[in-house]
């Protein structure tokens, strides 16, 4: 048994579904949104003239999160996997798992936020600040957001049956989940390691790392 | 009939193996990012480098885990579209901003 979302099981003018084709439409004006702030932040890069700039990041700490929501993707598609071969339990299981490394995610990211604050980088300090915690506080309501609909998805599941309409329901979260991870291995590579390669500090870690 | 098609769009798609297998490849990318991160190295060699591998796990988790390389085309472009849009602007900002040659 394999349901298949790719065969639209209500008829439609395009013989697409249209709720999949409605999130694909969204994703798109999304790539805009991050696009737009993605590109404030590396256009005012190097231009701020006090406070912390890149030299405040902490790559060790932030590619353990980026690991984290890297494996809650391999669990949403694991979850998708398990629904389309009609296995409920299988889903509930991944779809735990994608709700809770995407919670631990959000956790890391207001740690790093409380940290540059104690630092002193706050979005109200310069152009790095401003631009870094808009762009990355966006992508952390992103994430807040999709945790929220994994939960609903968890326990509206109790009430499911295996077939094609449930599977397009975590199919289509699936697709919000995703976007929201590829969206961080931008920020992570263009905005982490490429923005602060340049620093000279780099191969230190940060005071805060160090407990000072 | 419709078995038959059923059964051969669950052979094209990934399985769990595969997934994991897949899910393997982008922490091994990660971890070649993060071990670039720490080389001193000409910088603009480093920096492509980084650039790329953020590219192939961008082109990864779409095809696979979102399905786009499986799925109809249309929904590709609504996609890449937007895409293109979105990286022209960025680099015709960073352009204009001369950021690319800081």
């Amino acid at each position: 048994m394999y349901f298949d979302t790719t065969v639209d099981p209500h008829r439609t003018s395009t013989g697409l579904n249209n709720r999949k084709m409605l999130m694909w439409a969204f994703l798109g004006s999304d790539v805009l949104f991050f696009g737009t702030l993605i590109a404030t932040h590396l256009v005012y890069r190097g231009q701020s003239l006090v406070g912390h700039q890149e030299d405040i990041f902490s790559i060790p700490i932030t590619s353990i999160s980026t690991f984290v929501l890297l494996m809650s993707s391999l669990a949403m598609v694991l979850a998708l996997s398990g629904i389309q071969r009609g296995n409920l339990q299988t889903m509930r299981l991944w779809i735990a798992v994608t709700a809770i490394f995407g919670a631990i995610f959000v956790g890391f990211q207001m740690f790093e936020f409380h940290e540059f604050v104690q630092e002193g980088l706050t979005p109200r300090t310069n152009l790095f600040g401003s631009t870094f915690f808009t762009m990355t506080g966006f992508h952390g309501a992103h994430v807040t957001i999709g945790v929220i609909w994994l939960w609903s998805l968890f326990f509206a599941s109790f009430k499911w049956k295996a077939g094609t309409e449930t599977a397009l329901h975590v199919e289509i979260a699936g697709l919000y989940w995703h976007f929201v991870d590829i969206v961080w291995v931008v920020i992570f590579g263009i905005v982490y390691l490429v923005g602060a390669y340049g620093a000279e500090d780099r191969l230190l870690p940060p005071v805060s790392a160090l407990g000072g | 009939m419709a078995t038959e098609h059923i059964e051969a769009h669950e052979e094209s798609h990934p399985g769990p193996r595969q997934y994991v297998i897949i899910g393997i490849i982008l922490v091994v990318i990660t971890g070649i990012e993060v071990g670039l991160f720490y080389i001193e190295a000409n910088a603009a060699l480093i920096v492509w480098l980084l650039i790329l591998s953020s590219l192939a796990k961008f082109l990864i988790v779409v095809g696979f885990f979102m399905h786009l390389k499986f799925d109809d085309r249309r929904f590709a472009l609504l996609f890449f579209f937007p895409l293109l849009i979105m990286v022209s602007l960025v680099v015709v900002l960073m352009a204009l901003f001369s950021t690319l040659t800081r």
